[in-house]
This record gives structure tokens, C-alpha cells and sequence, in this order.
């Protein structure tokens, strides 16, 4: 069954207003328990928006959000219940910390859930891991760090609430490689341990096609490709039209096969993509 | 919050929008000054005419004034009310219900100061806000005050901040909105609990939009130095206000309507 499900969801902002503008049309959508769901468009293509709809921040102006098959607007008091299960990382998250210690920043969102002490300093310590830091930056003012490494300790503080779904609004923007790999890598641990859903937004097409196993593309507030990587990729001329790209190394199997030289489309990774050049050698010898 | 109208400006191109902002500002305190000089009937329905003729010359829908006056109907009715059992006349009372009466002259009276703070909110919202951003609106009350800095006020400084405080506005609303978004999904909690706990509950929020602001600031001054700004010693303008054949037109004819309001008073006192 589909962990979370978007039924002809449409969201308008600025309702009533002469502002008013249509941020979803009509989108329909379903996300796998357990994949890692990848969320590209250009901005203003209604992508946080979305995002914002799945743990009932936004409410949608038509259509039902479905969570293991729920509506979560059924009782929109308990709103505060599908926030903890599925956890949004917004974007530059670094922005929101507050606490006087990192410790007490992360310990937020275990809190609001009302669970006990030991408890909270149990997944603080697996968050701080989670995201590839040493516990001694737990008694250290946010204040203090680096940019890197705030929006770490901000990751971590809603990887401890251990939601079902992590959602994360383009969380390596602005990092260095470095940065971006252990934040990743960080994502991608969590989801093999605990088996959560994980959808994410970015505009590297190079970390999509590393990390995700599916890809929605959004464009002016629709929905225009939904599928596997495999099954997005390959539509790489549909990717251009709306400003978009395919990896870069994709974009050179495309123009090998475009020049008679037959390859596999479906690469994505430089080591893929050596390997296949290595075999077109040893081919012709 | 992404509701909440910033500024009134609406940009549409009218012959008061054109005007000169000094002028603007000028005629709105000298429009002010004649409403609350007008005394009788005559004087009042020529205020008040006075009133939708700014409104159509201006190009803003009725609906919208009507809107921004809304907020204040309670104010009007109140001190209407007030005024209608604290006037004594002479003669009988229209009224009398023991603790209080009420006479001809106070009845009178709320009327004419329901239509003089109606006519005070339309006539200055049409002059200023609605057809003078607010950057061009500091920049008239910095020329105008310009003579003071002869006095060794820093009437320039003063503009800056005003204008810095104003176009930083919206980007300080967008960013409480999204700091709100962001604890939000961490579970907290704004609506529900006693004051205490919901005075408690924004901190979340002030602290990282104290902490931004300052961020904002520094970067801000940063990027002013980068751009070599010195205060307002030698800075030459853009925008160079020049006064028109219209501001001249609108300044003659303010005078013209303030003489027709005295003359009113004074003929049919």
C-alpha cells in the first residue's frame, strides 16, 4: 500500500485576494513505504508547496492527503500527530535553531512529543550520529558552529522525533561537497535502519540519480513525469523543455547514442558510465 | 500572515498619483486643517464631496476605501454616541431618560464629526498612502524637512532608517512565517494552553528572527560599504522630485477649496 497518497489535490495561495494564484493543480500522487522518492522542478514549480502538504503544514484548497491510507484532515485536531510522524526538514533549516545547546535544540521536537527524558537523550545521541556528528557538539551554543553544521544539528532535530516519512526541502543547498555527501549519506543511513520513507528535494540531478529510486517532476504546479529513475531520465528531451536536466553523464550517453555510438541510456554514474565505455573498447578490439 | 496587506499603495496612474510626494504630503495637512475648519451643513456636503471627488480622481475601486475605513466604523460610532449625550443645547431636550438628554445640537454634532473623521480617513489615505509608495513617501518627508538639518539634525540618517525599517518589512514577515512553518512541523504548539505557555511558545520563533535581523543588518551594512555610501553628504538622487504645472494646479485648487469652506462658514453661519 502506498505510505502517503495525494488524491486531486490542488492549493491556491492567497485565497480571495487579488494575488490569488494556483500553486497545485489537480496532482495525484503516490509515494512506496520505504523508497526514497526524489522532487525536481524549477522554482516556483509548487515543489515546498507540496512538501508542506504532506505533514498537514498547508492545507489543500480541494483533494485528500492520504497517510497509510488515512485521510490526515479527518480530524484536524490531531493535525499535530501527522507532523510528528512525518517529518519535514525545511529549507536552510539552520534558520530555525533556537535552544541555548545544541542538546536542548535537538531534544524540541522528542519533547512536544511528550516523551520521557531518557528517551529523548537515547535519540538525540542516534540523531547526532545519523548525521555524522560527535556528541560533544551536544553541549555547544548552535550559535557557535559552522553553517554545515547547524543545518546537521537541525536535521537531527527532526531525525529524533523518528518520523515514518522524512521530508527534506533541498537539504544540501549552499554545502560543500563534503557537506552534502555526509548529509546525505546521513539520509540514506536513517532509511536503511529504520525503514522510513524518504522523499527529497533538490536540484542536483546528479545526487537524484545517486540516491532516489523514484522521481516526480513538477512544472507550474503539475505533475508531468512520475516514475521510476530509470523511466524519468530516459525522458531527458521532456526534462530540457521545462528547463530541467538529466545527469550530465546521462546527457553524454544520449549524445553518443545520437552520434551512431550505441550505449546504455540508462546510466546516471560516472562508474556506470566508464565501465560501459570500457566494454564499447573492448567490443571493438 | 501572507494575508496581511503592507502598505496600502495601489498602483494604478492617476493625476494624484503623478503628484509631487512634497506636494502630497503638504496638501494632505492642509486638507486636514480645512475639514476640521468646516462648521455647518454647506461646509460639511462640500467635504464630503470633497471626499469622493479625491477617490474618483485618484482611481481607487470605492470597495477597497470602503474596506480600509471598515476598521474604524466602531471608533466612529463610539465617539459618536459619546458626543450625542454630552452636548447640551439650549431649549429642550429631543430626549430625556432621567440620566441623560439628549438635545438637537448633539445629535448635530455626531453627524458633523462622523463625516469629518470619515472624510479626514479617505482624504489622507487617498493623498499619502494609497497613491505614494512608501519609498517615495520618506524621500518627500526628507526633502521637506530639509531646512532642519541646518540645525544640525540628521534629517537624511532619519529617512534611511525609515526606508531600510520599510522595505525590510515583508522580508521579516516572510521569514516568521517560515521559521513558524519550521517548529510547527517540530510540534509546536501555538493556539492551545494557558497566555503563559503561549507567551512561551513563540520564542522559538523570536530568537531565530532576532538573530536573522541582525544577520540581515550586518549583511545590509556590508553591502551599503561595498557600494561606498558615505550618509547623505554629496548623494545625488535617482528620482529627482520636480514640482509641475500639476502640483501647481492641485495647490491652487486646495487653497481655493479651503477659501470656499471659510467663506461657507462665514456667510451661512
Amino acid at each position: 500500500m502506498a505510505k502517503i497518497k495525494l488524491e486531486n489535490v490542488s492549493f491556491l495561495y492567497g485565497k480571495g485576494t487579488s494575488y490569488c494564484k494556483e500553486a497545485l493543480k489537480n496532482v495525484n500522487i503516490e509515494i512506496k513505504e520505504g523508497s526514497i522518492t526524489g522532487l525536481i522542478g524549477h522554482t516556483g514549480s509548487g515543489k515546498s508547496t507540496m512538501l508542506q502538504l504532506l505533514n498537514g503544514l498547508a492545507k489543500p484548497a480541494e483533494g485528500k492527503v492520504y497517510l497509510d491510507g488515512e485521510d490526515i484532515w479527518e480530524k484536524p485536531k490531531e493535525i499535530g500527530k501527522v507532523r510528528f510522524r512525518v517529518g519535514l526538514v525545511m529549507q536552510y533549516p539552520e534558520y530555525q535553531l533556537f535552544e541555548e545547546t545544541v542538546e536542548k535544540d535537538i531534544a524540541f521536537g522528542p519533547k512536544n512529543m511528550g516523551l520521557s527524558e531518557s528517551e529523548i537523550s537515547e535519540r538525540i545521541r542516534e540523531a547526532i550520529d545519523f548525521v555524522g556528528l560527535s556528541p560533544d557538539v551536544l553541549s555547544k551554543n548552535p550559535f557557535d558552529l559552522s553553517g554545515g553544521q547547524k543545518r546537521r544539528v537541525a536535521i537531527a532535530g527532526v531525525i529524533a522525533m523518528r518520523p515514518e516519512v522524512l521530508v527534506l526541502d533541498e537539504p544540501a543547498a549552499g554545502l560543500d561537497p563534503q557537506g552534502r555527501d555526509i548529509i546525505l549519506g546521513g539520509v540514506f543511513k536513517y532509511r536503511e535502519k529504520t525503514g522510513a520513507t524518504v522523499i527529497i528535494v533538490s536540484h542536483s540531478m546528479e545526487d537524484m540519480a545517486r540516491l532516489c529510486d523514484n522521481i516526480i517532476v513538477l512544472s507550474h504546479g503539475e505533475v508531468v513525469l512520475n516514475g521510476t529513475r530509470d523511466e524519468v531520465f530516459a525522458q531527458s528531451q521532456m526534462l530540457e523543455k521545462i528547463g530541467l536536466a538529466v545527469p550530465q553523464i546521462t546527457l553524454l550517453m544520449h549524445e553518443l547514442n545520437a552520434r551512431g555510438i550505441i550505449v546504455d541510456n540508462g546510466i546516471y554514474t560516472e562508474e556506470a558510465a566508464a565501465a560501459e565505455i570500457a566494454r564499447l573498447f573492448g567490443g571493438a578490439r | 500572515m501572507r494575508s496581511i496587506a503592507l502598505g496600502q499603495y495601489y498602483s494604478v496612474d492617476s493625476p494624484i498619483h503623478r503628484l509631487d510626494p512634497r506636494v502630497k504630503i503638504v496638501l494632505a495637512i492642509l486638507y486636514i486643517v480645512i475639514v476640521f475648519l468646516s462648521a455647518n451643513m454647506l461646509s460639511m456636503a462640500l467635504i464630503l464631496g470633497s471626499a469622493f471627488l479625491l477617490v474618483a480622481l485618484a482611481h481607487i475601486p470605492v470597495k477597497l476605501v470602503m474596506k480600509s475605513v471598515k476598521p474604524i466604523v466602531f471608533i466612529i460610532a463610539f465617539t459618536a454616541i459619546i458626543n450625542i449625550f454630552w452636548t447640551s443645547g439650549e431649549g429642550d431636550p429631543l430626549l430625556d431618560i432621567g440620566f441623560a438628554q439628549i438635545y438637537k445640537e448633539g445629535i448635530v454634532n455626531a453627524v458633523f464629526l462622523m463625516i469629518r473623521i470619515f472624510v479626514l480617513i479617505i482624504g489622507s489615505s487617498i493623498l499619502l498612502t494609497y497613491t505614494t509608495t512608501p519609498i517615495s513617501l520618506t524621500d518627500g518627508i526628507e526633502r521637506l524637512l530639509g531646512p532642519l538639518k541646518k540645525i544640525g539634525l540628521p534629517v537624511h540618517d532619519f529617512a534611511m532608517i525609515m526606508t531600510i525599517a520599510l522595505r525590510f518589512i515583508p522580508t521579516l514577515m516572510e521569514e516568521a512565517d517560515k521559521i513558524m512553518s519550521a517548529q510547527k512541523a517540530r510540534g509546536a504548539d501555538f493556539t492551545n494552553g494557558s497566555l503563559i505557555q503561549r507567551a512561551k511558545a513563540l520564542i522559538p520563533i523570536l530568537i531565530p528572527l532576532f538573530s536573522s535581523s541582525i544577520r540581515h543588518a550586518l549583511d545590509l551594512a556590508t553591502a551599503m560599504e561595498c557600494r561606498c555610501y558615505r550618509g547623505g553628504e554629496g548623494r545625488t538622487r535617482m528620482k529627482i522630485l520636480k514640482c509641475g504645472t500639476a502640483d501647481i494646479v492641485a495647490v491652487i485648487s486646495i487653497v481655493a477649496f479651503g477659501a470656499a469652506v471659510i467663506c461657507l462658514n462665514v456667510f451661512f453661519a
